[in-house]
């Protein structure tokens, strides 16, 4: 098959088990980002696909070439790195001929990628200079030019943009996007920034103290994240996570929240597990600020953040329990008022002990 | 870090620096201005040294004896050999050191850094008793090899090549460059500060060694600039005059004085980064 | 199977083709370095002369070298040279680091004279030395003759030789210090002595309270460094007064190179060089647990 096959595959360091009988299928031409927090092992897979790392067991296949026991150069295998790993001591231009030239491609097809590469990416003027020379933008420009003239079946990126200001973050995004577009190459993108993972990909590999927790589109993981920890870990602002009593309302589970407001959810209720206690997740937008006509819930007001084109408004429910709720951009709730919430219960989560996800049918 | 003017210090402290200083070099002033007197004036009072007339007969003499420049060449000889060598064989070291994996590394690297340990005296018979059982005594090989194995180059650069991020061989790696390419075209250009250091300070070593050039160039011809003015120095009352004497050290001081005064900045900073490793 | 056993070639070459690269080096070590050890200690075991090593004698070397009043002289005149010079060089360096921590013209012309006289070999320093102490010309005698004093013949007076040779080894290596300390100045953040400023602390105070501690560890390498170089005193004594006089200026090293090349005592020049050794390592272990204490303290 073209694309990414990791079959079974897993790692030690030592007795701790790093990556542990791992599988995985990437088809070709699509844009996977590992997203999640340090230390999950989503740059130990990144590495162990691009050979810097080796594995213990299980295989590793790129459009149908075994590569797990190839050198790193002979994989077929592009990498941007987190700082660039320019070689500061050559100009932009031997840095893009280093790899060709061990590749031992001729002359005249390096100088073709090169232009080629340098204009895409818009640093023919910079090819002469050294890195040290050029700002932390056009580095990764570089970075990125070098990873294309070799023309490799894969991509991969080690959280390329965590060195940028924010507005470079951004345009930076969408330039990558872009350029997915218009190679058309499969590539693989480490991250713990949700955005990222949430504006590029083509499906996220959500990843949790080296195991996987979720593999789905955006929509997939932002709409029914397999477990808790998913939930928590997409979306801003970070999903309401509150400990609810399940019972029974017409074969549809209700919540009681703590405070007393009960939610009537739209998950059935034999699809979840008997546990009495119960975690509901409810994400910021699907809890409103609302009039009394139309309430299930309600609290005081603690704290209010403007963002312009929505309000944050920070409720605590009567037993003290916080719960974050959105309202209109022109909303004039103020902090310590009294507030009637609207809770869309048909949106709502629930997350067994174990973090198992449960969601209604209908999303 | 820059120097820090942190506050001026006392006048008192200026004015007994700089009295230090006129301790500093007043012998060095005094022993060139001598050089430049005739020996017979000399004799009768060096208080003359300061008026004319001058002469440079010292230093005619001092060239008119060949062997002194033969001297020479041998400690450029060997200086320069024992730096390239030292130079190549600790890059090579530390390269292994710091980025390769091989069974034993860490332990080997250990046994080096205890090497640093071991003072010249404690070798020094072995390796001579050594150099006699090879018949290589008075030879350009005793002079450079023994000072190959100074552990400080390895130690030195091994500490520099760690301090290369580790991504730069990776992205070399994925380039497809072999281990001897990534070493040779990707981190040795790298190095090339803590290479200036290691070599100067090498040098150095290399031209002002004394013990062991003595016990082991023996024959006239192959000693080093270093001791060869030492050995004429031995009948010091019945030499040929204080003149003359003087003239021998301004030669053998010079060369290694205007090396420093071109590579000062280098040399303090190769002695305080050595050091502080 | 082929593919199998290709695999695990290139797996075992893997692994130690690292050790191509530490081989050369590793060779010189063994060659010059722990083999010359092995058979320093070993001949530090026998007793025998230019014509043939032999007679395996234990520990007889050493006795002797402990029941011998030249050698047990060496070893006193170097613990008093190490006392005379390690301090001096130390508190000399220390202060002039303080003092020419600056940017200024004058001070970095300074610096280069100070460390100019540690380039020098052994060999030029006595002998610029022996030509500025010869009693009735040298510049220590015209400096005498002119404050009105008699000149003194430092280097054959006993109890005056070897305090020359101090003198001598301070303005050689009082660089070495000054170097070092400047390096540890440099590396003391501005905002501790701004702070300081700031809670009105005089110079004298920021000097106790903040500079001394932040270079104690350079302090301690100082002293280790300096103890290690002085307690191998050779070119100095050997040059400008030949260990005399009357023994009052030999120095270990000078007693090994004599018993070993002058009267081809090869065993026994070896036991002293041993005893060196461990005496320098002993010396430089208990200097760096003493300063360590204080560090915790």
């Amino acid at each position: 098959m073209n694309g990414v096959r990791l079959s079974r595959v897993s790692k030690r360091f030592g007795d701790v088990p790093v990556i542990d009988t791992l599988s995985l299928e990437i088809d070709s031409g699509e844009f996977v980002v590992f997203l999640g927090p340090s230390g999950c092992g989503k740059s130990t897979l990144l590495r162990m696909i691009a050979g810097l790392e080796s594995l213990d067991e299980g295989e590793i296949l790129v459009d149908g070439m075994r590569v797990d026991l190839l050198p790193p150069g002979a994989r077929n295998v592009a990498m941007v790195f987190q700082q660039y790993a320019l070689y500061p001591h050559m100009t932009v231009r031997e840095n893009l001929v280093f790899g060709l030239r061990n590749a031992r491609v001729a002359a005249d097809e390096i100088e073709r990628r090169i232009e080629a590469a340098a204009k895409r990416l818009e640093i023919t003027e910079l090819l002469g200079r050294r890195p040290g020379q050029l700002s932390g933008g056009q580095r990764q420009r570089a970075a990125i030019a070098r990873a294309i003239v070799k023309k490799p079946a894969l991509f991969l990126f080690d959280e390329p943009l965590s060195n940028l200001d924010a507005a470079l973050r951004a345009r930076t995004r969408i330039e990558l996007a872009e350029l997915h577009q218009q190679l058309g190459t499969t590539m693989i993108f480490v991250t713990h920034d949700q955005v990222e993972a949430m504006t590029l990909a083509s499906r996220i590999v959500v990843m949790n103290s080296r195991r996987i927790e979720q593999i789905g589109t955006p929509m997939e993981i932002y709409r029914r994240p397999a477990t808790r920890f998913v939930a928590g870990f997409v979306g801003t602002p970070r999903i309401n996570l509150v400990p609810v009593q399940v019972h029974e309302a017409d074969g549809m589970a209700l919540a009681t929240l703590p405070g007393g407001a009960t939610i009537k959810t739209g998950v059935a209720f034999s699809s979840l597990p008997s546990e009495p206690n119960m975690t509901l997740g409810l994400r910021a937008e699907v809890v409103r600020i609302a009039e009394s006509a139309n309430r299930n819930a309600g609290g005081t007001a603690r704290v209010v953040e403007r963002l312009g084109d929505r309000t944050l408004v920070h409720v605590a429910l009567p037993d003290g329990t916080l719960l974050t709720a959105e309202d209109r951009g022109n909303s004039t709730v103020q902090a310590g008022q009294s507030v009637g919430l609207n809770v869309d219960g048909s949106a709502a989560h629930f997350f067994a002990a174990d973090g198992t996800g449960y969601h209604s049918e209908a999303r | 870090m820059s120097l820090a003017a942190v506050h001026k210090p006392p006048r008192t402290a200026i004015v007994l620096v700089t009295l230090a200083a006129v301790f500093m070099l007043a012998p060095m002033l005094w022993v060139l201005i001598l050089s430049f007197k005739d020996n017979t004036a000399l004799m009768a009072d060096t208080g003359s040294a300061f008026l004319p007339p001058w002469t440079i007969a010292n230093y005619r003499s001092i060239v008119g004896e060949g062997q002194v420049f033969t001297w020479l060449m041998n400690s450029v000889i060997v200086s320069l050999a024992m730096t390239a060598g030292v130079l190549m064989l600790s890059s090579l070291a530390a390269y292994g050191f710091a980025r390769l994996e091989f069974p034993g590394r860490k332990l080997l690297f250990v046994i080096v850094l205890f090497g640093l340990a071991i003072p010249e005296q404690a070798v020094i018979i072995g390796r001579h008793q050594m150099f006699s059982a090879a018949s290589l005594h008075n030879t350009y090989a005793a002079l450079v090899l023994p000072g190959l194995s100074m552990p400080f180059g390895v130690f030195l650069m091994t500490q520099y090549f760690r301090a290369i991020p580790k991504e730069i061989d990776e992205a070399a790696l994925l380039d497809g460059a072999s281990r001897l390419r990534i070493f040779w075209r990707i981190l040795l250009p790298l190095t090339i500060p803590a290479q200036a250091t290691l070599g100067i300070f090498t040098f150095f070593h290399a031209w002002n060694d004394y013990w062991w050039p003595l016990i082991s160039a023996t024959n006239r011809d192959m000693v080093t600039l270093t001791v060869g003015i030492a050995a004429t120095q031995v009948n010091f009352a019945q030499s040929e005059g204080l003149g003359f004497l003087m003239a021998q050290a301004v030669f053998a001081g010079v060369p290694t004085l205007l090396v420093y005064l071109v590579f000062q900045k280098y040399i303090v900073r190769a002695v305080a980064g050595a050091a502080g490793q | 199977m082929a593919e199998g056993s290709g695999l695990r070639r290139a797996a075992t070459w893997d692994r130690w083709s690292g050790a191509l690269f530490v081989a050369p080096y590793c060779a010189f070590f063994v060659l010059m370095l722990v083999i010359p050890l092995g058979l320093g200690i070993h001949l530090a075991m026998t007793r025998g002369d230019l014509f043939g090593i032999d007679e395996f004698v234990g520990f007889d070397n050493f006795a002797r070298l402990f029941a011998d009043p030249v050698f047990l002289r060496t070893v006193w005149n170097t613990i008093y040279f190490v006392l005379l010079t390690v301090p001096a060089m130390t508190l000399t360096g220390l202060a002039l680091a303080l003092v020419l921590n600056h940017t200024s013209r004058w001070a970095a012309i300074l610096r280069a004279i100070f460390f100019a006289s540690t380039v020098l070999s052994v060999t030029v320093v006595a002998l610029i030395w022996r030509l500025v102490l010869i009693p009735e010309g040298g510049l220590a005698g015209v400096v005498a003759r002119a404050i009105g004093e008699q000149p003194i013949a430092f280097l054959s007076e006993q109890a005056l030789a070897m305090p020359a040779v101090a003198v001598t080894t301070i303005w050689w290596g009082l660089g070495l210090p000054m170097v070092l300390f400047l390096a540890a100045l440099q590396q003391i953040p501005r905002d501790l002595y701004e702070a300081a400023a700031l809670d009105r602390a005089s110079k004298m105070r920021m000097l106790f309270s903040i500079t001394l501690p932040s270079i104690r560890r350079t302090i301690a390498l100082v002293l280790v460094i300096e103890i290690i170089l002085q307690f191998q005193l050779f070119g100095q004594a050997h040059l400008m007064t030949g260990g005399g006089p009357n023994n009052s200026t030999r120095p270990i090293v000078l007693f090994i190179y004599q018993t070993g090349w002058k009267q081809w005592q090869l065993g026994y020049a070896a036991a002293a060089a041993q005893v060196l050794f461990v005496m320098i390592a002993l010396a430089a272990m208990a200097q760096y647990y003493i300063t360590s204490r204080k560090d915790k303290a």
